[in-house]
């Protein structure tokens, strides 16, 4: 493979990860072109690039999912090279093709080693053949019902319910008796169908207590393949992560080695290119099961780059140039701990309902060791056509311990006013005595922490008091403003406040 | 000045006096020394007996939401002269209103109006931000009104059934 730099980037997606690709780029001193669908034109990702073109309308089907559109704009751009962040595109092999054919650098996997990997019967297939152990289940995608039905009973409840396509906890059902199988069913079909359009699905024993583990693997188009060590994903709403972290309190050593040299070899056998995961399940005992490979960088990336000190962007796009892997696994190192909280504009207090809207007030936490990868402004309105997502909060410290007060801080210094948002959460989470251990599986969120923060004290007295008297301040300006004299110009501006308030 | 104070399904009685920066405020008869200061648009700093608290205020139509870093509580506030807690009685009785969290779009509707559903049954399936998410009868009863069609997009706040 010859090695060349690219001339212009197109990022194919939007948000934060369209912003933390754009950061990449500009560092490396590569010209952008972003896409935007019609919602998105005041969105950070578009103020940053260098270029920006409109795709097409608000849902994601007729803008970041058309790759027709995507391609034109490559083109007359002049962008020789695409990074799919992650979400939309980023795992479709006919995508990468479409990029391949045209002369389009994709920044991932051939497409060839995304179709193997990305559709899930076939990875553990592949993963049985490397070696790999995997969860117990069907290694087929299943077409009918009845074959659905068929296998649950000889898998044994509960079981999980996967969407064949999947990812990113759409289309996944935990399904505890055989009564609850049809629903689950039904719905899992039709949220794999609307967020992968395809609708088939397949089974897996559900572990119990499990913790979620992964690893992060770096392979160059030379034939060398790396790990990056593990992230722990364990803490999950709606089988979604929201915290993660590296290392893993749960690993031991061995394992950590264990589990790298696995993924490597499954690596190696796939002929796999460029960044990718391999998520685990561990169960109590320390066995590690492979789920599913995620061939695309993931949202939890910057807990990976706190720990190595490596970009992994910039190495995502050095490997799609022809470029060898810079380092060998023995230069490799985990140093210190890094924790990330993904704000979401969820409201936590009513099951994580997503909460669109704008943002009215925003401060952003700083100081030593805080990273914030986040895709909004002040005033920015967040639209209701896609994930959530707001920003992802990194903190680095010495310890475990170091990072977790330290992220405390940042959790309390972030402050999002006009929409709801995962951060009081977080804050609730991180006093957890459990989280705080290292002890917990990924039912920590709907359990153990459920029940807990059901019973917490809530700031009632200060709340009341601060709402009571803003009142009572906005009622005596009220009253005020009809015989207020001249005065100074920001008197009158906090009337005129006052009075709008009002 | 006296609010009736609806806070986390509880109301308490307010009595607010003081002026610049100086409050006194009564909840239910307990006594607070207050030091507030704006801190920007929608902040203000707290000292209550050397307690120092940065809170976010944003104005609500009834109130205000009150955003700490670990909580955030929404204060319905009603000038105690005029009819107070007139919002805690709606809430009591009479059918229950399931309506749209957010906005977004009807995938499925498992229900037909003038069935008998139980409590926590499933009432209709609605997609927003690429989640599907199955609103539920808070209650046992029957279904009255389900104004609602598959593949109909609701904004917020929009009636999605009525159970009575």
């Amino acid at each position: 493979m010859v090695e060349r730099s690219f001339k212009k980037v197109l990022v194919a997606n939007r948000g934060e990860i369209a912003v933390r690709i754009i950061r990449a780029c500009r560092e490396m001193g590569l010209p952008t072109v972003a896409v935007y669908s019609e919602a998105d034109r005041p969105a950070l990702h578009v103020r940053q690039a260098d270029e920006a073109y409109l795709l097409g309308p608000a849902p994601s089907r007729e803008s970041y999912l058309r790759i027709d559109r995507v391609l034109d704009v490559a083109k007359s751009s002049g962008a020789d090279a695409v990074h799919p962040g992650y979400g939309f595109l980023a795992e479709n092999a006919e995508f990468a093709r479409a990029c391949e054919e045209a002369g389009i650098t994709f920044i991932g996997p051939r497409s060839e080693t995304i179709a193997l990997m990305g559709e899930k019967t076939s990875a553990r297939r592949a993963a049985v053949e490397a070696g790999v152990p995997v969860v117990p289940g069907t290694l087929e995608a299943l077409a009918d019902d009845a074959a659905i039905r068929r296998e649950a009973e000889r898998i044994g409840f509960p079981l999980m319910l996967k969407a064949a396509a999947g990812g990113g906890g759409k289309g996944l059902r935990f399904v505890a008796r055989p009564e609850d199988l049809p629903s689950a069913v039904a719905r899992a079909r039709s949220e794999a169908a609307s967020a992968f359009g395809d609708d088939s699905v397949y089974l897996e024993r559900a572990i119990e207590r499990p913790r979620h583990v992964e690893i992060q693997v770096l392979a160059d188009a030379h034939g060398h393949a790396v790990h990056l060590f593990e992230r722990e994903c364990s803490i999950q709403r709606r089988h979604q992560k929201v915290i993660e972290e590296s290392p893993s309190p749960f690993l031991t050593p061995e394992l950590r080695q264990r589990m790298g040299s696995l993924a490597v070899a499954l690596v190696a056998k796939a002929g796999y290119v460029n960044a990718g995961t391999l998520e685990f399940l561990v169960d109590a005992n320390r066995n590690p099961y492979f789920l599913e490979m995620n061939t695309r960088l993931q949202v939890e990336h910057p807990v990976t780059e706190m720990v190595t000190g490596e970009d992994l962007v910039k190495l995502q796009i050095r490997i799609a140039q022809g470029e060898r892997l810079p380092f060998r696994q023995e230069e490799l190192k985990q140093r210190g701990h890094a924790i990330e909280c993904r704000v979401y504009a969820e409201d936590p207090d009513a099951g994580f309902l997503p909460s669109p809207g704008r943002i009215v007030a925003l401060r952003v936490p700083g100081g030593p060791g805080v990273r914030d990868d986040s895709g909004i402004y002040e005033g920015y309105e967040v639209p209701i056509h896609y994930d959530p997502l707001l920003s992802k909060l990194v903190a680095y410290g010495y310890s475990r311990r170091d990072a977790l007060l330290r992220m405390r801080r940042a959790v309390s210094e972030y402050k999002i006013l006009g929409i709801k948002t995962t951060l009081p959460f977080f804050e609730r989470v991180l006093h957890h005595p459990a989280f705080v251990a290292g002890e917990f599986d990924t039912s920590f969120v709907e359990k153990v922490f459920a029940e807990a923060d059901r019973v917490r004290e809530r700031p009632v007295d200060v709340a009341v008091a601060a709402a009571a008297i803003r009142a009572f301040r906005e009622r005596q300006a009220a009253r005020l403003q009809g015989t207020a004299p001249g005065g100074s110009p920001w008197w009158r501006a906090g009337l005129a406040e006052a009075q709008r308030r009002l | 000045m006296h609010f009736d104070a609806t806070i986390d399904g509880r109301t308490l009685r307010v009595e607010v006096r003081g002026r610049d920066g100086r409050y006194t405020v009564s909840l239910d008869g307990r006594v607070l020394e207050v030091d507030l200061q704006d801190t920007g648009r929608d902040f203000v700093s707290l000292l209550i007996g050397g307690r120092s608290y940065e809170v976010g205020l944003e104005r609500r139509p009834s109130g205000f939401v009150v955003a700490f870093p670990d909580d955030t509580l929404t204060v319905d506030l009603a000038d105690a002269a005029r009819g107070a807690g007139t919002t805690l009685r709606r809430a009591a009785s009479g059918p229950a209103r399931i309506t749209a969290p957010m906005p977004g779009k009807i995938v499925r509707v498992l229900v037909g109006a003038g069935d008998e559903v139980g409590a926590g049954q499933g009432l209709v399936v609605m997609e927003a931000m690429k989640m599907e998410n199955e609103l539920r009868a808070p209650r046992a009863g029957r279904v009255r009104e389900l104004p609602v069609r598959e593949g109909q997009t609701v904004e917020t706040g929009a009636l999605l059934a009525l159970v009575e």
